[in-house]
Parts: C-alpha cells; sequence; structure tokens
C-alpha cells in the first residue's frame, strides 16, 4: 500500500494505484494519479472520467474495455466511443486507467 | 440438441426437481445421485411423477447413493456405477447440472 | 464460433453466493464477447425485483450490476412465467427489461443453447 498527497491531504492506495477509499476521490485527486502515471488530463479525459462515474452511479461496478467503449458511444457519439480514441487518451488501456483516474475499483472483468 | 439433467439435491422441498420434470426436452434424460434418489423411493409423490414420465424415457441413477439411501430402482430406471455415470454424459450433447 | 451459452439463474439475491456467481459468468462472457443469454428461474426470479436494497445487509448492488448485462452486450435475458406467478412478481414490474417464458418456450430455448449452466 502506498499514497499521495493531494491538497495537504494524504490518500491511501492499493498495490496497483487505485483508491483504497472511493470517497476520497476529487478532480486534484484525479489530476495527482494523472500525474503519476505521466499524464496531463486535457478536456478529452475528463469527459472520459466523468462518464465513468456515472456509469459507476448507475452500475455499481467498474466496466471492463467493451462496455467502456458502448456506454461512450451511447453518450457521446461514435467519434469516441471506439477503442482508438480511448487508447490514445489513456496510454493503450483505457479500461484500467481511466478507472484508477476516476476513482473507481480496478475493473474485475478485464484481462 | 440432447441434454442429460443431472439432479443431486432432494426432490422435497426444492425446485429443481418440479422445475427440470416440468421443462424437459423430449430427447432429454435424467441422471439422479445424491440426495435425488430419494425420487425414487416407494410411493413418494416424485416417483409417482417419474413413473408418469413417457415409456422409454432415460432415466437413470446412480448406484452407490442408492445402495446407501437402501432404495432400489423400479424396472423404468437404468442404474450405473460411475463409469456408467461418465459414458452417460457422452451420450448427450450436453449436460445441464442442476447446482 | 464460440459456443452459445445459457445461464440459469435459480438462487434467491440473498441465499449465498449463487447470485453473484451467476452474474460474475455473466459479466466475464459478455466482456470478451461470447454469446451468453440468462434465464431466471426458481428463486432466481427474486433477483429482478424492484426497490432491494444490498446496503441493508452490507451487500454489492446486484440490482445495479444486473442493469449493467446490456452494456457488457448479454442482451438476451428470460424469465419464466410460472416462477414470476408463484413469487407474486409480475413482468411487466420488474427491476429490468426481461422476456417472460411459458413452458413450451422455455424448452425450446434451453434446446437451442450449445451449454446450459445452472446456479
Amino acid at each position: 500500500m502506498s499514497s499521495i498527497d493531494v491538497e495537504g491531504r494524504s490518500i491511501a492506495l492499493d498495490k496497483d494505484g487505485y483508491l483504497v477509499r472511493l470517497d476520497d476521490w476529487s478532480p486534484a485527486v484525479a489530476a495527482a494519479l494523472a500525474e503519476r502515471e505521466g499524464l496531463a488530463l486535457q478536456t478529452a479525459h475528463w469527459e472520459i472520467l466523468d462518464l465513468l462515474r456515472a456509469f459507476y452511479a448507475e452500475f455499481q461496478l467498474s466496466p471492463a474495455t467493451r462496455p467502456l467503449i458502448k456506454y461512450v458511444a451511447l453518450k457521446l457519439g461514435p467519434e469516441k466511443g471506439n477503442s482508438l480514441h480511448l487508447n490514445h487518451l489513456f496510454q493503450g488501456t483505457p479500461a484500467k486507467l481511466a478507472a484508477k483516474l476516476a476513482g473507481l475499483p480496478k475493473p474485475s472483468n478485464c484481462l | 440438441m440432447t441434454t442429460l439433467h443431472l439432479l443431486s439435491h432432494s426432490p422435497v422441498g426444492d425446485d429443481r426437481f418440479d422445475s427440470c420434470l416440468r421443462l424437459l426436452g423430449s430427447r432429454d434424460g435424467v441422471l439422479l445421485t445424491g440426495d435425488a434418489t430419494y425420487a425414487l423411493r416407494g410411493d413418494s409423490l416424485p416417483a409417482r411423477e417419474l413413473a408418469a414420465l413417457p415409456k422409454g424415457f432415460p432415466l437413470f441413477a446412480l448406484d452407490e447413493d442408492l445402495h446407501a439411501r437402501g432404495l432400489s430402482a423400479p424396472a423404468h430406471c437404468t442404474v450405473v456405477d460411475y463409469p456408467g455415470f461418465v459414458e452417460l454424459c457422452g451420450r448427450f450433447d450436453k449436460v445441464n447440472g442442476w447446482l | 464460433m464460440a459456443k452459445s451459452m445459457l445461464l440459469v439463474c435459480r438462487q434467491s439475491p440473498w441465499s449465498g453466493s449463487g447470485a453473484r456467481e451467476a452474474l460474475d459468468i455473466a459479466l466475464a462472457g459478455g466482456a470478451f464477447d461470447l454469446p451468453v443469454s440468462l434465464l431466471f428461474l426458481d428463486d432466481g426470479v427474486l433477483q429482478l425485483a424492484t426497490a432491494q436494497q444490498a446496503a441493508a445487509v452490507q451487500q454489492k448492488d446486484l440490482s445495479a450490476n444486473l442493469r449493467a448485462l446490456p452494456m457488457f452486450g448479454v442482451d438476451e435475458l428470460y424469465v419464466d412465467q410460472r416462477s414470476l406467478d408463484a413469487r407474486g412478481l409480475s413482468a411487466e414490474a420488474l427491476d429490468l427489461p426481461v422476456t417472460p417464458l411459458d413452458d413450451a418456450a422455455l424448452r425450446t430455448l434451453l434446446d437451442r443453447f450449445d451449454l446450459l449452466v445452472t446456479l
């Protein structure tokens, strides 16, 4: 287990870098987690992170890649809901990395 | 496709036996193991339901589970041992274990 | 061509791990684009009842998870009409859209799949 410091608070992370307590999440935490991954969050990232949080609020689980693509296509259209766009934004592992930055649990049905 | 339905729970006080019989396909078979072999007990309701299956219906029971419960199989039920159990699983297109 | 699978869900949401295990199989199958369908039978139809509150017994929200099935590509959801009737449930007032089937339609359904997994 490790932790990151964000705005004076220590945020606990599990061995894979996911939040231990999901309600620790804030946009500042997301930005700090992204920085650890060498990623500067842009508008295109944020709209996916917002969607992921909506997915989790609705279904209480983290999507694997296919359902993530399907959900993004449903909400934002096929030009964003495709593996090329999502892989490009999230270093080739959108389900895992985007879930991590959005403060969701690690997707369980994902290799 | 043919299905071998594998029952292992008691036919009384549990839905498995009733639902299985209700949904049997015309080419399916049933293998009774464990407490499901109680379905062959004497004049019980499950035994009467099994006796009412079409003539020649593929009904099987596992020998040692019958034996352990002091039961014997009626004429319309074929008794099999474990090698027979394995052979049966291969004879049908698929096996549906009612876990 | 991947083998088609019908998962027969027979357990109530609160009776143990059966309901959760069946859902996990469905989600994993769907995530890998396998042709998985679900049939709710016996007490399994209780998984579809509305207004359930998993948090009251510190469990994960199975109802919400079940609603994710279409997102995982698991669109074929069936329910046994007789099991609904016996438990006072109506196919029109369930937590997710499922197709109610009578006994004859169920026999055809069970026959059609390459694999049956009953939990």
